[in-house]
C-alpha cells in the first residue's frame, strides 16, 4: 500500500513539476509578448499623436483654402446664399412677407481674385 | 493480521501525506487560475505617451498645440574612432554646430550633448551613420500645426518645455504634467480668417501693424485674436519683420472716435442727451486756450445721432461736457477701462489716463484722445455696452455658459446704443463694414498718434473699427485695428478708419458669420441689395 501511495505521490510530484515548468515558461513567453505589445502600442500611440498633429496641419483652413483656390478655382463666397430653415416659407405661405423668394440671397460684391481666375482658366473652368 | 508499521514507514507516510496536501493545494490553485478565473484577467492598458504638456485644443476639438516626441541626442566620445569625422557627420545630420562638437568630443567629457529635440528626419539621418556610442534621452517638442496663425495668442515654450508667452505661459500650471487636453475658446476657422484678412489689409494699406479679435459678447469667449506682425512658433526665431509683441493686449492706444461709444452710452444713461436734439458744430470749438477741430468738414448743426454717425468731435465734446469730469471718470472706471484687464493671457497693459482730469481732458477723452487702453480692454467694455449692459470678462477658455456679470448700464441704454451703432453703419462713417443680411452695427475710430510733448502727428493714424452683429440681439463683437495705414488709389488717398478698418471688419464678418451659424436676415439682405 505504502509503495503504491509513494509511487502515486512521486508520479503526481513529477507531473506537477512538469506542469508548473510548462506554465511558468508559458507565462514568461506571454510576459515578453505583452511587453513587446505594450512597446508597440506605445510606439503606435506616438505615431498616432504625430499623425493627428500632421493631419491638423494638412487639413487646416490655410491649406484647404490654398487647395480650393488652386485646384478647384474656388474663392471666398461672393454670394451669400444662406438662410435658416425657420425663415423659409412653408408651402402655400406668402414668401417672405410678400417679397420674392429669390431676393433671399444676399449679393455681396467681392472683387475677383486674380490667382483664382488664372487657376480657373488653367483648369478649363 | 498485518504487522505494525515501522517508524520509517510512518515517516514516509507522513511525508507522502504532506506532499499530497501541498500538491493538492497547487492543483486547486492551478484549476482556479486556469479554469475558474480564466476570464477575469483584464488585459493591462499600454502606458500613455509620456509628454510634459497637455494638448491645447480649439473650441471644436482641433489641435492647436501638442507635444511631439523629439529626443535629445548624446554621444560618448571615447567610443568614437574618428572624432573629427563624427563631429562633421553629426553636425550635417542634426544641424548642430560642428566646431562645438569637435571641441567637446576632443575633451574629457564622458557624454556630450549633440543636439536637443532631434526630429524624426534628423534621427533617420543619424541612424544611417551607424556611429557607435550614440544614445537618445526622451524629450518632446511643442508643435503648432497652424503655425503663425495662433502664434501671438498661444505663445511658445522654451527648450525645456516651459511656457514663455501667450496661453502657454498663462495656462502653465494647468497644462504642465497633465495628459488631459485643455479646450480653449478659440476657433481655428475664425482665427485663420481674422489673420488672413488682417494680413491682406496690412499689405494693402502698408500699415506697421494690424490686429483683430472676435469675442462672444454673452460668454466673454475670445474666438480669435490676431496681432501682426507675428512669428513662426515652430521655428521660435524671428526673421525680418517678425515680432513677438501682441499689440492687442500688450500695447495701449488712444483709439480716437471709437471711444465715442462710451461718451454716448454715458450721456444716454445719465439722460444728458436726446438723440433728435441738434447741436451746433461750426468751425472749431474753443475751450479755454484750446480749440477742438473736426477731422472732416461738418454741417453747422447736427442731430445727436448724426454726431455719432458722422463722428463729430465738437458735438461729442459738448455731450461729454454735459456729464463732467467726475462722472466721466467714474463711468470709464465702471466700464473697466482705467485698469488692466484680467484674462488667461499673462501679457497685460496698464491704461494711460491724465492725472489731472479737467474740462479739456473731459472733452478730448469724449472723442477718444487722452486715454490709452489696450484693444482687448476696449473690446470687453464695448461688449458690455451692447450685450444688455452687463459686465463681461474676456476668457480664452471654453465657457459656453452666459458669462455676463453685474449690470453696469441699463438694458434700455444698451438697446439705444445698438440702434445708434446700426445707424453709424447704415448712415455714417461705417458703411463699408456693412454685410447685407447680418445687420452689422459699429463705430469707426481714427486717432492721430501722439508725438509726446509735440502734440499729435497728423499723418500717422491708428484706425480701428468696433463692430457687433446681429445688431438686434448681438452675439459677436469684432474689433480690428491698423497702425499707421496709408491711403491708396482705391480709397482716394484717405487712410481714415471708414476706408481702412471698416472694410476689414466687414470682410471678417462676411466670412465668419456663416461659419458661426448666425442666421442671415433675408429681409434686410433683400433691402440692402435692391
Amino acid at each position: 500500500m505504502i509503495r503504491v501511495v509513494s509511487t502515486f505521490c512521486v508520479g503526481l510530484m513529477g507531473l506537477s513539476i512538469l506542469s508548473l515548468y510548462h506554465i511558468s515558461e508559458q507565462t514568461r513567453v506571454t510576459r515578453q509578448d505583452l511587453a513587446n505589445t505594450e512597446k508597440s502600442v506605445a510606439a503606435e500611440r506616438v505615431q498616432i499623436s504625430i499623425l493627428e498633429a500632421q493631419w491638423q496641419k494638412v487639413a487646416g483652413p490655410d491649406t484647404i483654402q490654398k487647395l480650393a483656390e488652386s485646384s478647384l478655382g474656388m474663392n471666398d463666397t461672393a454670394t451669400v446664399q444662406l438662410s435658416s430653415l425657420t425663415q423659409l416659407p412653408r408651402r402655400g405661405d406668402e414668401p417672405l412677407n410678400g417679397e420674392q423668394v429669390n431676393t433671399a440671397s444676399a449679393q455681396v460684391p467681392v472683387p475677383p481674385v486674380p490667382g483664382v481666375v488664372k487657376a480657373a482658366v488653367r483648369s478649363g473652368m | 493480521m498485518t504487522p505494525p508499521s515501522t517508524v520509517f514507514q510512518r515517516r514516509i507516510l507522513i511525508g507522502a501525506v504532506i506532499c499530497v496536501a501541498a500538491f493538492s493545494l497547487v492543483c486547486v490553485r492551478l484549476i482556479d487560475v486556469t479554469l475558474l478565473n480564466a476570464g477575469s484577467n483584464v488585459p493591462r492598458r499600454a502606458a500613455p505617451v509620456q509628454l510634459s504638456r497637455g494638448d491645447l485644443l480649439d473650441r471644436g476639438g482641433e489641435i492647436i498645440a501638442r507635444d511631439l516626441p523629439a529626443d535629445d541626442l548624446y554621444a560618448r566620445p571615447q567610443m568614437l574612432a574618428d572624432k573629427r569625422r563624427a563631429a562633421h557627420e553629426l553636425a550635417v545630420a542634426t544641424g548642430a554646430d560642428e566646431q562645438r562638437l569637435a571641441h567637446t568630443f576632443a575633451g574629457k567629457s564622458k557624454s556630450v550633448l549633440v543636439a536637443r529635440q532631434v526630429s524624426q528626419t534628423a534621427r533617420d539621418k543619424v541612424n544611417l551613420l551607424k556611429l557607435p556610442g550614440l544614445e537618445y534621452l526622451p524629450n518632446s517638442k511643442r508643435y503648432y500645426p497652424d503655425g503663425r496663425s495662433f502664434a501671438q495668442v498661444i505663445g511658445v515654450t522654451d527648450l525645456d518645455g516651459k511656457g514663455v508667452s501667450g496661453l502657454e505661459l498663462g495656462l502653465e500650471k494647468r497644462i504642465r504634467g497633465i495628459h488631459e487636453p485643455i479646450t480653449t475658446s478659440l476657433d481655428t476657422r475664425v482665427q485663420f480668417i481674422l489673420a488672413h484678412e488682417a494680413q491682406l489689409a496690412m499689405d494693402e494699406f502698408h500699415s506697421k501693424a494690424a490686429g483683430g479679435l472676435v469675442m462672444d459678447v454673452r460668454t466673454g469667449e475670445i474666438l480669435g485674436l490676431v496681432s501682426l506682425p507675428d512669428f513662426d512658433p515652430n521655428d521660435r526665431t524671428y526673421a525680418g519683420t517678425d515680432s513677438g509683441r501682441n499689440i492687442m493686449v500688450q500695447d495701449v492706444y488712444e483709439l480716437g472716435s471709437v471711444f465715442k461709444i462710451f461718451t454716448f452710452a454715458m450721456a444716454i444713461e445719465n439722460h444728458n442727451v436726446r438723440l433728435d436734439e441738434y447741436l451746433p458744430i461750426g468751425n472749431g470749438y474753443k475751450i479755454g486756450r484750446y480749440t477742438i477741430h473736426e477731422a472732416e468738414h461738418m454741417p453747422a448743426t447736427l442731430a445727436a445721432r448724426d454726431v455719432l454717425a458722422l463722428s463729430s468731435n465738437i458735438g461729442t465734446a459738448q455731450i461729454a461736457l454735459r456729464s463732467g469730469p467726475d462722472r466721466q471718470r467714474a463711468f470709464l472706471t465702471k466700464m473697466g477701462l482705467l485698469g488692466p484687464i484680467a484674462s488667461e493671457l499673462p501679457e497685460r497693459a496698464h491704461p494711460l489716463f491724465p492725472s489731472h482730469w479737467g474740462i479739456i481732458e473731459t472733452a478730448t477723452i469724449g472723442f477718444g484722445h487722452g486715454v490709452s487702453v489696450s484693444p482687448l480692454s476696449f473690446a470687453a467694455a464695448a461688449a458690455a455696452v451692447v450685450n444688455g449692459g452687463r459686465r463681461i470678462t474676456p476668457t480664452f477658455l471654453r465657457h459656453p455658459e452666459d458669462g455676463r456679470g453685474e449690470q453696469i448700464i441699463s438694458p434700455q441704454t444698451s438697446a439705444t446704443m445698438r440702434e445708434l451703432l446700426r445707424y453709424v453703419v447704415t448712415n455714417g462713417t461705417g458703411k463699408k463694414a456693412d454685410v447685407p443680411g447680418y445687420d452689422v452695427g459699429g463705430k469707426t475710430g481714427s486717432a492721430e498718434k501722439s508725438a509726446g510733448r509735440h502734440g499729435y502727428q497728423a499723418h500717422k493714424l491708428v484706425t480701428s473699427f468696433c463692430a457687433t452683429f446681429p445688431i438686434a440681439n448681438p452675439r459677436y463683437l469684432v474689433f480690428v485695428i491698423l497702425d499707421e495705414p496709408h491711403g491708396t488709389k482705391a480709397t482716394g488717398g484717405f487712410a481714415l478708419a471708414g476706408y481702412t478698418a471698416a472694410p476689414l471688419a466687414g470682410h471678417v464678418i462676411a466670412r465668419i458669420a456663416p461659419l458661426l451659424g448666425v442666421p442671415i436676415d433675408p429681409i434686410t439682405a433683400a433691402k440692402e441689395n435692391s
